[in-house]
């Protein structure tokens, strides 16, 4: 960068030479592309790396000490926990369905019906809900889904019942509702995202063509948006498997995820099996991923349409 | 408009508002069946207004579309027998070329084996054979608005809209495309309707062109009389190197017009135009119809001669541009080809005098 005598008006005086080698292009400006690797070495490969390392240690009293030994895993797979956990997948993937089924509409609607100056403003409004912390908002369930909770009153004023639910909390469908409380937002973005790219002209061409309602969304907008339901669904899965706040307010007996089993191990100090636990998390999800992948091609997700 | 001719479209007394915005006033005009037809007009004039409420993308605010001898204002467009060729991206990007031109034939429930034929012969017209299986992504910007013209030819509805299908193609290829789009409307034979504002792809692709402005429609005609003899002043302006004079009116005879510039007295055709004496008048004559001569210098007794000094002369390639200052401050360019005596004999400043042929000036009204 020489000065130009053109610019000697605007001249600024050069920087001293020891800024120059901590700044230039040897010094942070070089540096300043290592830090999504360092980012990835020490909070995603190390992590992952040493959870699966510290699964096969002995357990003793306080902490754990090295070695080699399946005891962990063998715990998790004789006990309720392996039960537990395929119900927690099962809890998680309804979590994504009912997401989809509520969240996916809604983003089509705002795509579709909602004018392109409005739009963004609306999708603003879906984010509000996480201003306020996670915690209160899931604890916030339990005077509306309890035994004297709203839904219940409400549904007795209408004589519509005449005992209230009580199944609804400390139950399966009590983390099912948290979780789609919580993550159902993730459906609606990813999916508004994947279709603002879809041009309106792709419509037009639709009405042009005389495609129905059921075609244009089966044959159009289903498959361009596909990726981002996706992108989604996996957001959503993984954070109902994983979050343990949900089933630990509004759970109960047979009503934890994957998360919550991890938990109760650190609890009780058997930190090789919360290891094992989060080792075979991740396996689970990898799997999925590599699921989806054959499904999907994931790497369409960041391909740009057209 | 002939009577042996069937008429295609008729429109009539078309309007459309935006809240308090109005996008077309009351446009009325018809197009013969199998014409390619032009609408021309700058950039927000209505034109794209207008083909959308002829092919049902739009409401009417006020007014009929007849296709066909047939009111369609209230229908959808795949109940229309039109079908629209849009600007760009409006390919289904998830689809093969051939599912894309396929899908408007499965939706009508045509048999698979026809599908296919129907589709071939559409891509071997429209110069894709064997690009079946690529995805738009993989094309240029000039095969994928190929794959859009043969997903719409394929329908074989008879009246093909085209909103602007050209305009993001670079010029060369867009020269290209012109020829290519009137070779195919020649051999499939239905009604072809244009939208563009470059006055080049209007003038080689269409029969007839249409100048839509403001909302209006300007002026109608072949290419031939809309380039030669606009009769408004706002067509000369738009098409063509045109040079817009105006005067007032100080004498008037059936054949002539007689217009004081100020500096120089002039005869104009007066192509039937009722002015009286004292009207303020405009007239353009093309660029390239503009003669520079020494002062003094005889051009002749059918023309018409007015002094100027010289300014410069620019060159465009194909062509050389004269620039000239009237006495009254107003420019004028006299255009000649390259190569061809157009090696400048003036000075900037000097005094000359240009001078057009007397029946080559076209009076215009408004």
């Amino acid at each position: 960068m020489s000065p130009s005598p053109a610019r000697r008006g605007r001249e600024l005086p050069a920087p001293p030479a020891r800024w120059r080698q901590l700044f230039g292009e040897n010094g942070i400006q070089r540096w300043v592309f290592y830090i999504p690797v360092v980012f990835f070495v020490l909070f995603f490969a190390a992590p992952m790396t040493l959870t699966v390392v510290w699964s096969v240690f002995e357990r003793t009293q306080f902490w754990m000490e090295p070695g080699f030994t399946l005891f962990a895993y063998d715990n998790f797979f004789t006990s309720a926990r392996a039960e537990n956990y395929l119900y927690s997948m099962l809890h998680a993937a309804a979590s994504v369905l009912i997401s989809f089924v509520i969240g996916f509409p809604i983003a089509v609607f705002i795509r579709r019906r909602v004018t392109r100056a409005a739009q963004h403003r609306v999708i603003l409004l879906f984010i509000l809900p996480f201003m306020i912390s996670e915690l209160v908002r899931v604890f916030a369930m339990r005077p509306v889904l309890g035994r004297n909770g709203v839904v219940n009153s409400v549904l007795m004023d209408l004589g519509i019942l005449s005992e209230p639910i009580t199944s609804i909390l400390y139950s399966p469908l009590g983390v099912i509702i948290g979780d789609v409380m919580s993550f159902l937002p993730f459906m609606i973005f990813a999916g508004f995202l994947a279709l603002e790219a879809v041009q309106n002209y792709v419509f037009e061409v639709c009405d042009d063509l005389g495609t129905g309602r059921v075609r244009l969304f089966t044959d159009i907008v289903l498959p361009l948006a596909a990726p981002g339901i996706f992108a989604g669904s996996v957001f959503i899965f993984v954070n109902s498997m994983g979050v343990a706040l949900v089933p630990t307010l509004l759970g109960g007996p047979g009503a934890v995820n994957a998360g919550l089993i991890a938990n109760q191990a650190i609890v009780a100090l058997d930190f090789p099996l919360a290891m094992a636990i989060s080792t075979i998390m991740i396996f689970t999800l990898v799997l999925l991923l590599y699921i989806g992948h054959r499904l999907f091609d994931l790497t369409k997700i960041l391909e740009p349409i057209s | 408009m002939t009577e042996s001719a069937a008429i295609a479209v008729e429109v009539v007394e078309l309007g459309k508002n935006y809240g308090a915005v109005t996008a077309l006033k009351s446009v009325s005009f018809s197009i013969e069946s199998g014409q390619y037809y032009a609408l021309l007009g700058p950039s927000g004039g209505g034109k794209t207004t207008l083909l959308r409420l002829i092919g049902g993308f739009l409401r009417p605010s006020a007014g009929h579309v007849y296709l066909h001898g047939r009111d369609v204002s209230h229908l959808p467009p795949n109940r229309r027998p039109t079908s629209m060729v849009f600007q760009n991206y409006a390919l289904f990007p998830h689809m093969t070329v051939e599912r894309n031109v396929a899908y408007g034939l499965k939706l009508i429930k045509v048999p698979p084996g026809d599908i296919r034929d129907r589709v071939d012969r559409m891509l071997s017209m429209v110069g894709l054979e064997g690009y079946n299986r690529r995805m738009p992504h993989e094309l240029s910007g000039g095969q994928q608005q190929r794959v859009q013209l043969a997903r719409s030819l394929v329908l074989e509805r008879d009246i093909l809209l085209l909103d602007e299908p050209l305009a993001s193609l670079d010029a060369k290829l867009r020269k290209e495309m012109c020829l290519e789009l009137k070779r195919i409307q020649e051999k499939v034979g239905i009604t072809f309707i244009h939208v563009t504002h470059n006055q080049e792809e209007a003038l080689t692709v269409a029969d007839r062109i249409a100048i839509i402005a403001d909302g209006e429609l300007v002026e109608e005609g072949t290419a031939r009389d809309v380039y030669e003899t606009p009769n408004k002043r706002f067509t000369a302006e738009f098409i063509g190197d045109n040079n817009v004079l105006e005067g007032t009116v100080s004498h008037t005879s059936d054949t002539r017009v007689a217009l004081d510039l100020d500096f120089a007295k002039v005869e104009i055709p007066a192509r039937g135009a009722a002015l009286s004496t004292g009207e303020r008048a405009a007239f353009s004559i093309r660029s390239e119809l503009l003669r520079i001569t020494g002062r003094g210098e005889d051009m002749g007794a059918s023309w018409q001669v007015v002094p100027a000094s010289y300014v410069e002369d620019v060159y465009l390639g194909l062509t050389v541009s004269h620039l000239v200052r009237l006495p009254d401050g107003t420019e004028a360019v006299a255009r000649v080809m390259s190569g061809d005596g157009d090696e400048n004999r003036f000075e900037p400043g000097q005094e000359v005098a240009v001078g057009w042929p007397t029946d080559r000036a076209r009076l215009h009204i408004a």
